[in-house]
């Protein structure tokens, strides 16, 4: 990660000017977007890390309003606002990856292996049975599972990867539709490989780039989830610090100290919005609309 | 369908069979069934046994019994699922464990609030949608188009529970248009209630619809009729509406079809912001004790509820566009 190492091995050069020149390529949506979120990276990294106070603990008298030593002032119980804001990013963003990264994988394999039968059975049957599933409200469906798995992280996590797998079966099946009769799928049949290393090895790694693409937009909508889950107290539970709890607690103090909800909320609408721009920029990108 | 047509009845209904409408209801009933079979299951994704939980540790046999018969899970799947089926047929949707009430009357109770609040919202995403999305086709080199761009990304992706408070901190709390919380029934004097709150929906909404309405007119505008109609001569109202606007629309309305489960999902979150006592709330409420008939009757009924929303987009489409036939 130093800088002098990679300045001076050819390999990093290469590496450098490489990306350089994907940098050269993007637009400005998604040059925006990656701005936006390597700072909210870099800040939920360092600011919990470098800050004295801690997360958990009273520093000061509550409902302190913002001030030098306090940026983001202190919350109803007296805690660091800047630190809980900073902390919750972690959380929220390792969750919303943990959230995207197994529906991504299972809906991609079970949509390519419905895509790559020829049984006009299973064909009706999992069209209704996508179609089924899709059709309930997201935040219902989700509400639902936890309602029965049990209202905290891990009934969350879980909700999320039993309502949100189906989308990306979806496009895998339709990708792996146009792909099964591709000539090397038929090369690789007549090298005598079994179905399983077919399915694996050579149509999910295209299915994948697509698949990838939607996970961007997915991801704002499992944050959304996430802190909408946890704003209505049946997703992450106080003290622990999330940008959806922590909007609950302070909505209590919305007439007199409103910067409890702004500070939160606008970090977390900041992060989607970053999402947001990337994905919107690399789709243009694909689509070749920039002029 | 109007002509006399020869041939057996038989035949005739066979027709009839194929119609793509027809065809189009037999797979959101084959839909709506799915929907049954995992509103059934998901009662089943309970780790260990529900009626313990409900009852906790010191409970006595016959109470146990008793709830599950109450749950619906007493005997073997099979004939759990036939008693499951045939109630619902009935319109027996259980009873809450909490209020002893059946389910369906409540959701009787408590619907009114939400329709008012989703067809506020809807009404509402017409009217800011339609001009915002012609606008932003028809200057879409201008600021006016970018602007239209950079706000809609960013609008998109606010999440609901702080855009809402924000307009509750702006409109309610600082210029005092609206209630901060609460809902009085009645039509007129009801909108006071629901305005913010649709608005709040509106949020994502709007931009979603008008940037697919955007791209879809700037798409039309390029196609052979459009062009055949100026050289008529096409002028006016007319040449906007029949030529550029209703060929455009249909995509919008197929997306507010498949928005529907969004608007619905998102209301619950608005409910419980604005203190709206519709089916969200009673949702999270039975979420929160743990009323697993009355979760499993919502989730079922929402689902049911987008379904029909979303056949009826298909069939308007099919009106709007002659293009778009119904598959």
């Amino acid at each position: 990660m130093t800088p002098g190492s990679i300045g001076v091995s050819p390999v990093g050069r290469l590496r450098r000017v490489e990306l350089r020149r994907r940098w050269r390529q993007l637009n400005a949506e998604s040059r925006w977007g990656l701005v936006i979120l390597a700072l909210i990276l870099v800040l939920s990294i360092f600011v919990p890390l470098l800050s004295p106070n801690d997360a958990y603990e009273f520093v000061d008298l509550p409902l302190q309003p913002p001030s030098a030593a306090l940026p983001f002032g202190s919350d109803h119980l007296g805690r660091d606002l800047l630190v809980r804001v900073f902390a919750a990013a972690r959380l929220d963003i390792a969750l919303a990856i943990l959230g995207v990264s197994v529906p991504i994988v299972i809906g991609t394999f079970i949509g390519t292996l419905a895509g790559t039968t020829r049984n006009p059975i299973a064909e009706t049957v999992w069209d209704g049975l996508v179609n089924a599933l899709t059709a309930f409200p997201e935040i219902i469906l989700v509400l639902g599972i936890v309602a029965m798995v049990g209202a905290d992280v891990r009934g969350l996590l879980i909700a999320i990867w039993i309502s949100r797998w189906a989308q990306y079966a979806r496009i895998a099946r339709a990708k792996s539709l146009a792909l099964r009769d591709a000539e090397f799928v038929q090369a690789a049949q007549v090298l005598g490989y079994s179905q399983m290393r077919i399915l694996v090895r050579h149509i999910m790694p295209n299915v994948f780039s697509e698949a990838l693409a939607y996970a961007l937009s997915d991801f704002i909508f499992i944050i959304v989830i996430i802190g909408g889950l946890s704003f209505l107290g049946l997703g992450v539970n106080p003290p622990t610090p999330e940008w959806g709890a922590m909007l609950a607690e302070g909505r209590l103090y919305l007439r007199t100290e409103p910067w409890l909800i702004l500070f939160p909320g606008f970090f977390l609408s900041l992060t989607a919005i970053g999402v947001a721009l990337l994905a919107r920029g690399l789709e243009r990108i694909s689509k070749g609309e920039d002029e | 369908m109007m002509t006399a047509s020869p041939g057996s009845l038989a035949d005739r209904t066979l027709r009839l069979l194929r119609h793509p409408v027809l065809r189009r209801l037999a797979q959101a009933f084959f839909v709506a069934f799915l929907l049954m079979v995992f509103a059934f299951l998901l009662i089943r994704l309970i780790p260990g046994d529900p009626a313990m939980i409900l009852l906790g540790d010191e409970a006595t046999e016959e109470d146990v019994i008793a709830y599950r018969k109450l749950l619906g899970i007493d005997g073997s799947i099979p004939s759990q699922f036939g008693r499951y089926v045939s109630n619902l047929a009935r319109g027996d949707f259980g009873v809450s464990i909490r209020s002893r009430e059946q389910v369906l009357s409540i959701v009787q109770k408590r619907l009114p609030i939400s329709l008012w609040l989703t067809v506020t919202t809807i009404f509402m995403t017409v009217l800011l949608a339609l001009p915002l999305g012609v606008a932003a086709a028809l200057y879409r080199r201008t600021w006016f188009g970018h602007a239209f761009q950079i706000g809609a990304s960013v609008l998109v992706a606010t999440p609901v529970f702080f855009s809402g408070l924000v307009l509750i901190l702006l409109f309610a709390v600082q210029a005092n248009l609206a209630p901060i919380a609460g809902y009085h029934a009645g039509f007129p004097a009801n909108l006071y209630y629901l305005w913010l709150p649709a608005l709040t929906i509106n949020f994502v909404l709007v931009p979603v619809l008008a940037r697919i309405l955007q791209s879809s007119i700037v798409e039309t505008s390029s196609e052979e009729f459009v062009e055949a109609a100026i050289i008529r001569g096409t002028q006016g109202w007319r040449f906007y509406w029949r030529y550029l606007l209703r060929p455009s629309l249909a995509p919008t309305i197929a997306a507010l079809g498949y928005f529907a489960a969004t608007v619905v999902s998102y209301a619950v979150i608005i409910e419980i912001i604005f203190n709206l006592p519709g089916i969200g709330m009673t949702l999270v409420d039975a979420v929160r004790n743990r009323d697993y008939p009355l979760v499993q009757g919502i989730v079922f009924l929402s689902g049911l509820l987008v379904v029909g929303l979303t056949f009826m987009a298909d069939l308007v489409n099919g009106w709007l566009d002659p293009r778009a036939k119904i598959r």
